[in-house]
């Protein structure tokens, strides 16, 4: 099967590998699987105080087309807004990477931790909110 | 037909491998193509189905996890196909924390170690699976699963790593 240049190269040199504390207030966590194929994916998203995405950091267990979709989300959303990075759909990541019909999935569930990331840092924004009213 | 009918084979989670190889010789002796070569065009196209049909549920029942997973298909419990993706903390932070380990295991010996680790697990959880069954318990025989196809999938990254040293030392 011939993969995309840009693919192999989100492969062979995955950006933002790594964690971030998944504890922090400015910190959301999005943890997905795929469990046809075993693939777990966990993405996840710093916000700054202006509201915009400011760091992102990946970590996948899976095949190359999930890695490269999943290094490819964390460089999109950097420098976004929450609600921006919210847009980013599936079909994007597999267009841009040119991934084979077989490997849709992977670019699905990168779509999913990036939303699982931002529903978790709103719940948590969400929880701060009154407890800092009762103050 | 479903696979353990056609195999003449009661539904059931454990399933001798020797009386599993017994029933699928003996159909597809009964079904081999070279007994049709000299019949008729249909019998010769219901021949092909049928050992068509035949490999493929010997192939589904013989492994004991796809055997579980089709019976609990056949109960009613639905699990996420390709490309469904689930978010269950839980078994996804148990699976991504052992990938990690596998991920930085420094030697074939501890590589080997976190294997049997796995595979007690799952001689657990196909154990607790026997009991889900016998309760109908759809939504822990779902979860049970798909901890299972973690599980697996760990065996085989396990396996595939330590190949990989062997072929680096070699």
């Amino acid at each position: 099967m011939a993969y995309s240049e840009k693919l192999i190269d989100h492969y062979e040199n995955p950006r933002n590998i790594g964690s971030l504390d998944k504890n922090a207030e400015d910190v959301g966590t999005g943890l997905v699987g795929a469990p046809a194929c075993g693939d777990v994916m966990k993405l996840q998203i710093k916000v700054g105080p202006d509201g915009l995405i400011e760091d992102a950091k990946f970590k996948t267990f899976g095949c190359g087309s999930a890695i490269a979709s999943s290094s490819l989300v964390t460089e999109w959303v950097k420098g976004k807004t929450i609600d921006e990075a919210e847009t980013i759909k599936n079909t994007d990541i597999a267009r841009h990477l040119a991934l084979p019909p077989v490997k849709i999935h992977c670019s699905v569930l990168a779509e999913d931790a990036i939303k699982a990331a931002i529903a978790d840092y709103r719940a948590k924004a969400q929880k701060e909110e009154p407890k800092e009213a009762a103050e | 037909m479903d696979h353990f009918a056609r195999l003449g084979l009661p539904a059931a989670l454990d399933l001798e491998a020797a009386s599993l190889d017994r029933a699928y010789f003996a159909l597809q002796r009964q079904w081999h193509p070279d007994r049709f070569v000299a019949k008729p065009p249909e019998e010769r196209a219901r021949a092909s189905i049928e050992a068509a049909a035949l490999n493929d549920a010997y192939r589904t029942l013989k492994d004991p996890l796809s055997r579980a997973v089709y019976l609990a298909e056949l109960k009613g419990v639905e699990l996420p196909g390709d490309g469904k993706t689930i978010d269950d903390p839980d078994l996804l932070m148990e699976a991504m924390e052992a990938r990690e380990e596998l991920h930085e295991a420094p030697s074939s010996e501890a590589i080997d170690g976190l294997a049997a680790k796995a595979r007690n697990e799952m001689n657990k959880a196909m154990a607790d699976l026997g009991s889900l069954f016998l309760a109908n318990d759809k939504s822990a025989i779902r979860k049970t699963l798909l901890r299972l196809r973690y599980l697996d999938k760990f065996a085989e990254e396990a396996r595939a790593r330590r190949m990989n040293i062997e072929r680096s030392r070699a």
